[in-house]
């Protein structure tokens, strides 16, 4: 009842300043669907670290010199860890073959060669499950200082790398969300003053009369809020039509760089999340410029 | 009722506004605060209902020590009085009705009361009949009314009026004058501030005059 009833004003506020209120909707679909590309884009490249890591695997050269007792030590190692999923041994040989396979077209430079510079190797895959790719990491440092491994390979670097630039883009994503709803704030307290201001006689009255603060301020408080939903809602239409376009548009090379994996869009959580921010901002404009006005008053 | 000890009210440049008042005003009585312009009547009753803040003494009103009220509870203070301005401070987008019925909404009334106490109120002012009006459409003395109406519709214990004749022909100015002596009838304490002497003179009530901030005569 009592929301309803300050819903009713604040909705009557916006029709009241229909260029103003129009005004900082549009500011806030505009700052809130650059935010939701963003969030789009980070959600993309998080599928991407996802689908990649999960192909992640150590290939683990052995030295040429190797008895079968070194390997089952090493097979037992192996053995111990849950985490592993499959164990592929390739011997020297068939490493071999399969690199002659794999470069048929070199046959001048392979006829050249009159030995084998390949070693074994066992090819390590794990299971998923959260921190894998930590996991992996770990695994790999323990098999590194075996006597019995030449080298390793698993793509750690560029792994470690793409986190890095994942945890970057994380960062990045909250300064540029929290420099926009700075932005946001300031218009909104703004507009939302503008608003009061209009109605100053009324507020004035409002205080004579004995009505509470949070009688005053509620309807302010709302007429912010509707605001920032409005501008998200617009926000993310908005933001999925980009999506869309996109999608549609150039689905070849996402296709391609993606590794056939889906173009998503935000989650229903980060459309709540992009919601919910933009609903705080409204409110939190209008709640600065409210106290501010309130303020201003002599019997407040 | 109303108790001033030792008042005192500086405005911003030290301009003295009120000096050493002490006062005291009882139940249900009628008072007329008067004195030149700028002698202090206005500050006088801003301080009772916490509109301004004063510089020292004690001011009690309802048995509430004013001075000490926080600013967010003075609504508590505020919903014992009514006060009546000489410039009416009617809202223009708001209706005869609507205009008196806005004192009731503020303090979170219910719909059917105010339905019912508003139009009481009008018709105790005489302006049942304008209720749809806008009240930019009545004459200064019919507006003067709706302030009455909406300073009266939530039955305070005191009625402040500051000027309230003061932009009023004279024999409107008895007509309005008489509402607040039927307000004193039902029961309510009425302070009212005044420059016009004629109407003290006529009245007969106990006056307060007041002279540079000072009080002349209790």
């Amino acid at each position: 009842m009592f929301y309803s009833k300050h819903l009713n004003k604040a909705l009557d506020n916006l029709k009241s300043n229909p260029q103003t209120s129009l005004i900082s909707v549009s500011t806030f679909a505009a700052a809130f669907c650059i935010l939701g590309l963003f969030m789009v884009l980070y959600v993309n490249l998080d599928s991407l670290l996802s689908t990649w890591s999960r192909q992640v695997q150590i290939i683990v050269y052995l030295k040429d010199d190797l008895k079968n007792p070194q390997r089952k030590t090493l097979e037992a190692l192996f053995a111990k860890n849950p985490q592993i999923s499959s164990v592929e041994y390739v011997s020297r040989q068939a490493a071999w073959e399969n690199f002659k396979n794999t470069f048929s077209a070199e046959t001048e430079f392979l006829q050249s060669l009159d030995f084998n510079p390949l070693p074994a190797s066992y090819n390590l895959r794990f299971k998923p499950g959260p921190n894998r790719v930590e996991n992996i990491r770990l695994f790999a440092e323990t098999l590194g200082k075996k006597s019995e491994v030449e080298s390793l390979e698993y793509g750690e670097k560029w792994i470690s790398r793409f986190e890095k630039f994942m945890i970057f883009l994380r960062v990045f994503l909250l300064a540029v969300g929290g420099l926009l709803s700075l932005g946001l704030i300031f218009i909104i307290s703004n507009t939302i003053k503008l608003s009061a201001l209009a109605r100053k006689n009324e507020i004035e009255l409002m205080l004579m009369i004995g009505a509470t603060h949070r009688y005053i301020k509620t309807p302010f408080l709302l007429e912010g809020a509707l605001q920032g939903a409005a501008g998200a809602v617009l926000a993310l239409l908005a933001a999925k039509g980009v999506h869309g376009y996109m999608s549609f548009q150039f689905s070849d090379s996402i296709a391609k760089i993606a590794r056939d994996a889906d173009f998503l869009f935000i989650g229903p959580s980060g459309i709540l999340i992009l919601f919910g921010v933009s609903v705080a901002v409204g409110w939190l404009g209008s709640y600065i410029s409210i106290n501010k006005v309130l303020n201003m008053e002599n019997g407040s | 009722m109303i108790q001033l000890y030792n008042v005192f009210k500086t405005y911003d440049g030290n301009i003295p506004a009120l000096v050493d008042i002490s006062l005291l005003i009882k139940e249900q009585s009628f008072v007329f605060v008067t004195g030149a312009s700028g002698a202090g009547k206005s500050t006088l009753l801003k301080l009772l209902f916490g509109w301004e803040r004063f510089d020292s003494g004690q001011i009690l009103v309802k048995g509430m020590n004013v001075g000490k009220i926080k600013k967010e509870k003075l609504y508590l203070l505020r919903r014992h009085i009514g006060v009546v301005f000489q410039d009416y401070k009617l809202l223009p987008n708001k209706t005869v009705f609507e205009n008196v019925a806005f004192a009731m909404e503020a303090i979170g009334a219910s719909s059917r009361s105010m339905r019912y106490k508003t139009s009481d109120a009008l018709k105790s002012v005489g302006l049942f009949k304008k209720r749809d009006s806008n009240p930019m459409q009545l004459s200064g003395g019919e507006q003067q009314r709706v302030a009455i109406a909406r300073a009266l519709v939530n039955n305070p214990a005191i009625l402040l009026a500051d000027e309230p004749t003061g932009n009023l022909d004279p024999d409107i100015s008895l007509e309005i004058l008489k509402l607040f002596e039927m307000a004193n009838q039902q029961g309510m304490t009425v302070v009212f501030a005044t420059h016009n002497h004629e109407l003290v003179r006529h009245a007969n009530y106990p006056f307060i005059i007041l002279d540079k901030g000072n009080v002349v005569r209790p």
